[in-house]
C-alpha cells in the first residue's frame, strides 16, 4: 500500500525520515530515479541514509512500475519518493495510479523560480506539474507534517 | 602575559603551510554557529568554513564544498556533518567521494570541533580522526 508519495530534490533526509517516517510509519522508502537507480555509490549512499528498521529499494521508473503492478510492496506501508515533478509526469503517463501529491523541496539553484518558501521551479518542473494537475491530480505543498498545506494546483495552471 | 602567549599560539595554529582544513556542513544555521562558538572560546581560526544546506539545492551545496576544497592549497580535509543519514551527509560524501585524504565525520559537537581546531596539526592525520571521534564520544555522558 503506496501511503505517501513526494517530491523532494533530496530524497532520503532528516525531513522526510524524522518528519514524515514518524507520522507515517514506513515499512519501505521506494525511490523512483532512473539516475540513482543506475548509480551504485549514489544507491548505496541512500540505503545507508534510511531509519534503522526500513526497508529502501531504489528503482528505474520502468522497474518501479513494474514492481507495483506485481503488488510485491502491497503488504507494506510504502513511501514514494522522486526527486523532480518529471518523473512523477513519466509515472503517471506510464499508468501509476495517484490521486494526491506532496511536494516538499525544490531547493533554489540558479535558474529556477520561486513558487513557495520551499519550493523553486525550473521550466520543466513547471510544465510537469501543469500536466499533473491537468490530470486532476491534487498538489499538496508541505515540508512537513505540522506545516501549513498549500494547494497548487491553482498556482501552476 | 596570558595574551602574548595566546597571540603566540593563534600564529603557531594560523601560519602553519599545509594545515588540514576544517568544513562544517549542518542544517540551519548549525554550522555558522559551532563556528562563532568556537572562536569565543579560543580565538579567531582560520582554514574553518561553514556550509549550510538551507534554502540551498543539493547541486549548490556539492558545488560549495568543492570551491572550498579545490583553492589549489588543500591537501588534508575534515568535514564535519551534524547528521548522519540527512541532506548534509549525502551531499558532503557527494562532493568529496572520489577525493583522497578529504574525510567526512557525522555527529559533530562543541567538543570535537575545539580539539580539531587546538590540535590539527599535532596529530598524524589519519591518527586524528580516531582521536576527534573518540573526544565525541567520551564527552558524552550521563551526568547526574
Amino acid at each position: 500500500m503506496i501511503v505517501f508519495v513526494r517530491v523532494d530534490d533530496r530524497l532520503i533526509h532528516g525531513q522526510v525520515v524524522l518528519g514524515w517516517g514518524r507520522v507515517l510509519k514506513p515499512d519501505r522508502y521506494v525511490i523512483i530515479d532512473d539516475e540513482v537507480a543506475e548509480t551504485d555509490w549514489e544507491s548505496e549512499l541512500f540505503m545507508d541514509a534510511a531509519p534503522e528498521g526500513a526497508n529502501v529499494s531504489i528503482l528505474t521508473v520502468d522497474e518501479a512500475l513494474k514492481r507495483f503492478e506485481e503488488g510485491i510492496f502491497d503488504s507494506e506501508r510504502v513511501f514514494v519518493l522522486v526527486k523532480t515533478p518529471g518523473t512523477l509526469l513519466e509515472l503517471v503517463d506510464k499508468g501509476f495510479k495517484v490521486d494526491k501529491i506532496n511536494i516538499g523541496g525544490l531547493h533554489y539553484s540558479e535558474g529556477r523560480e520561486r513558487l513557495t518558501e520551499n519550493i523553486y521551479l525550473s521550466e520543466v518542473d513547471r510544465e510537469a506539474l501543469r500536466e499533473l494537475a491537468k490530470k486532476g491530480i491534487k498538489l499538496e505543498a508541505r515540508a512537513l507534517p505540522e506545516s501549513e498545506k498549500v494547494v497548487l494546483n491553482s498556482m501552476v495552471i | 602575559m596570558w595574551i602574548s602567549a595566546r597571540v603566540e599560539g593563534m600564529d603557531y595554529y594560523s601560519n602553519k603551510k599545509n594545515r588540514v582544513k576544517g568544513i562544517i556542513v549542518a542544517h540551519g544555521n548549525l554550522a555558522e554557529e559551532l563556528i562563532s562558538t568556537t572562536e569565543l572560546i579560543v580565538g579567531k581560526v582560520s582554514d574553518f568554513y561553514a556550509v549550510s544546506g538551507s534554502n540551498m539545492s543539493s547541486e549548490d551545496v556539492v558545488k560549495r564544498i568543492k570551491e572550498i576544497l579545490s583553492d589549489g592549497e588543500t591537501e588534508k580535509a575534515v568535514i564535519f556533518v551534524d547528521y548522519f543519514g540527512g541532506s548534509t551527509y549525502t551531499n558532503s560524501i557527494r562532493a568529496v567521494r572520489d577525493m583522497d585524504n578529504i574525510y567526512v565525520i557525522s555527529g559533530v559537537n562543541l567538543p570535537i570541533i575545539l580539539d580539531f581546531v587546538t590540535k590539527r596539526e599535532a596529530f598524524d592525520f589519519g591518527e586524528m580522526l580516531h582521536h576527534l571521534i573518540e573526544r565525541g564520544k567520551e564527552s558524552i555522558r550521563i551526568l547526574k
